[in-house]
């Protein structure tokens, strides 16, 4: 079973196009077989819809052959599939606006709250949804676990306004984008390729100077993902080193240090840092106001 | 016709992905070991299928490929990298005739000879007649791909398109689905075929001439993963089939024979490859990295382990006894059972103190231990701290994740990781020492 089918071609695809016809292959069926058995198929689809798919695919080949596929230092999977994506994704897809009641992270309840939703965000990392949204009364820009909603409401929107706020969302993206270069100390870039992949999942660009056989790598991401950022950079430790962005530097500075005070090396007193949450990772709590 | 393994290619957008645009044409060929023609022929089919498949990109003259790939991924729905999937190689008059069947026969039923006819009278004038061997080949094709199936068994065979899954859902239902598999595609593996079912759901919601948003995003993603997809279902089926398999690899593992060169060993030149023949046991997809992982017997090895990414021009050879491949699956899973990656070193038990954050109102720390720190346990706890225990194979594969704690990890015991640890956080803080009369 060879994924590169004729089927997939790309001129093959622009023709079909053309002539509006969809067509599919046992590949992608064999494959929707598999994944319905997984329990977010429950919670994505209505119990009709799964038996109706269920008895179509009853005679495609049943997925053992990925009983020979297994995954090491996976976060555990919490949630997959979240009940409010649907409803959700229909207010985004309206471009409309929602009331929305939720708790935040000290456990006071949010109530009937206004908002224009944005896009619905899955962390990797902490396998959680969010819901991005701007808070209208307080015109604030929000990210809110979809676990931590009590309820959700379509609300009317007119499409002036609707065009007002995602311009306005657009400006704050823009605002929060963030970045930083680090450098690949020569004594490892022999590990080049490791390092590369761990960080081939930030936006990122790549420098290479021949004469002095330095590598620069920089890197663009929200100003809400610092922490997880720099988590990333401690993660490949003595390997690469920030050389602009002296915010981030400042952190590291502070993270070896304070690590350092851990293990009894003080050598300096001078150098005690401050920051308590220096291990906070990734966005997404911002809901706390 | 030879079968298209596509490793060039792959191993070409691997390192345009991952080393976005740091080297220059020339640099790019040498490391590839190819030639500059070769790497202009390249990026021109590439280039190719790219803007066939995203209309969208930016099409301003003199634009790099590079820059192309480096198109915003987390804002994108699409994942770009997809199009490797859509690069086989299909003769124009092929791709007409294939096109033609299938939009024929999803109006109704037909058989080999009407289509004939048909294609006769439909195919542009330039392109050659098509025989009726040829059609039967077509539809045996299309038939095996499970595009199309036979209606009955009277003969002549009548066939009709096969889109069951897209016809017997309503406009609602079918956004679900899409959905559903939007959010496996991008949270599972494999994930490279409901990334192909996500675009013809996408095409079949548009035909209705419906506005399909595309409100999920996903952060962050290993975007690499799926060109190393490439080769999964070939291993996968041959684990299942227990056959054994020959391929030339590619080491991508640090010194060796590179050592004094610039070239990054994971696109070395092809005479430095290796042949292998091996019994593949499992495949693992590293979470860590985003890397797969072959794990396998060779006659030299119990345990031989090759990464996914410098394996090319993969065969199968000869199934194995069931009972010989039970008892060395058995071997494997024993000896990777504590490792944290694929480490099968000595077991070793690694102890240490995470402190809770100070002044936050959840327990981040502990979450992501919990969530991420595998089999390991939590053992004691306290007001400000709890200890947490884990046995691995090897301390190397761990340290990473431990590191990337920051201060909020004190290693305890082993006594050398403990060390490894003082003594790297003075190196990391020796090299921002430049930076400490800001803080």
């Amino acid at each position: 079973m060879n994924l590169f089918e004729k089927m997939f071609n790309y001129q093959v695809m622009a023709k079909l196009g053309e002539s509006g016809t969809v067509a599919l292959t046992r590949h992608e069926r064999a494959w929707l077989k598999s994944m319905l058995t997984h329990p977010a198929a429950e919670s994505a689809l209505a119990p009709e819809t799964r038996e109706k798919l269920v008895a179509i695919l009853a005679d495609e080949p049943d997925a053992g052959y990925l009983g020979g596929l297994q995954e090491k230092a996976r976060s555990v999977e919490r949630q997959v599939h979240h009940p409010l994506l649907r409803p959700l994704r229909r207010i985004i897809a309206a471009k409309k606006g929602m009331r929305i009641t939720y708790t935040l992270r000290n456990g006071s309840v949010q109530r009937n709250v206004r908002g224009f939703p944005y896009k619905l965000e899955y962390s990797m990392v902490k396998r959680e949804w969010y819901v991005l949204w701007m808070h209208l009364r307080r015109r604030a820009w929000m990210a809110t676990k979809l676990s931590n909603i009590m309820l959700v409401e379509y609300s009317a929107m007119s499409e002036e306004a609707a065009e007002a706020n995602l311009a306005r969302i657009s400006t704050v993206l823009a605002d929060r984008k963030n970045q930083l270069t680090l450098a690949v100390v020569p004594a490892y870039n022999r590990e080049l390729s490791r390092i590369l992949y761990a960080l081939s999942c930030f936006e990122k660009e790549v420098e290479y100077d021949e004469l002095s056989d330095t590598y620069q790598i920089q890197l663009e991401f929200s100003g809400d993902d610092s922490d997880y950022v720099l988590s990333k950079i401690r993660f490949l430790g003595m390997r690469v080193i920030i050389v602009e962005g002296a915010y981030h530097q400042r952190r590291m500075y502070e993270s070896a240090t304070k690590a350092l005070v851990r293990y009894g090396v003080t050598d300096d007193a001078d150098s005690q840092p401050s920051d308590p949450a220096e291990v906070s990772e990734t966005a997404g709590e911002k809901d706390a106001g | 016709m030879a079968r298209e393994s596509f490793d060039k290619e792959i191993q070409f957008l691997r390192m345009l992905v991952l080393t976005s645009g740091a080297y220059s044409r020339q640099q790019f060929a040498d490391r590839l070991g190819i030639s500059i023609h070769t790497f202009d022929k390249t990026i021109r089919k590439l280039k190719a299928v790219v803007s066939a498949v995203h209309e969208r990109l930016p099409a301003e003259q003199g634009k790099e490929f590079a820059e192309t790939l480096r198109y915003s991924y987390y804002e994108s729905a699409d994942p770009l990298l997809l199009f490797l999937y859509r690069a086989k190689s299909v003769k124009e008059t092929e791709s007409y005739r294939l096109t033609l069947i299938v939009a024929e026969l999803e109006s109704r039923p037909l058989t080999a000879l009407e289509l004939l006819d048909l294609c006769c009278a439909g195919l542009p004038e330039e392109l050659a007649l098509p025989d009726e061997k040829t059609i039967r080949s077509d539809l045996k094709y299309l038939e095996e791909a499970g595009v199309i199936v036979r209606v009955g068994t009277a003969r002549p065979y009548r066939y009709r398109l096969y889109t069951e899954l897209l016809t017997a859902l309503s406009d609602e239902e079918l956004i679900d689905l899409y959905d559903f598999v939007d959010v496996m595609a991008n949270t599972q593996v494999p994930s490279v075929q409901g990334y192909l079912l996500r675009d013809s759901l996408k095409k079949a919601i548009r035909r209705q001439g419906k506005e399909l948003a595309e409100p999920f995003l996903y952060k962050y993603h290993y975007y690499s993963r799926i060109l190393d997809e490439a080769h999964l279902n070939l291993l996968l089926q041959a684990i299942a089939a227990r056959r054994t398999i020959s391929f030339l690899y590619f080491s991508p593992k640090a010194g060796k024979s590179y050592g004094s060169q610039n070239t990054n060993p994971l696109f070395a030149r092809e005479s430095e490859g290796k042949e292998a023949r091996v019994l593949p046991l499992r495949v693992v997809y590293d979470h860590q990295y985003g890397r797969w992982y072959l794990l396998a017997h060779s006659a030299k090895q119990r345990v031989a382990k090759f990464r996914l990414e410098g394996m090319t021009q993969i065969e199968e050879g000869d199934p194995v006894e069931e009972a010989d491949f039970a008892a060395k699956l058995a071997l494997l899973d024993l000896r990777t059972q504590q490792s944290w990656l694929v480490d099968t070193g000595y077991p070793v038990t690694v102890r240490a103190r995470f402190y809770n954050p100070e002044e936050a109102s959840r327990n981040f720390i502990k979450d992501r231990v919990r969530l991420q720190g595998q089999w390991g346990v939590i053992t004691e706890e306290d007001a400000t701290s709890f200890v947490y225990e884990i046995t691995v194979n090897g301390m190397t594969e761990i340290k990473p994740w431990l590191r990337s704690f920051g201060s909020s990890c004190e290693v305890l015991a082993p006594k050398r990781l403990r060390e490894e640890f003082i003594a790297e956080w003075k190196e990391i803080q020796r090299y921002y020492e430049s930076v400490r009369e800001d803080v």
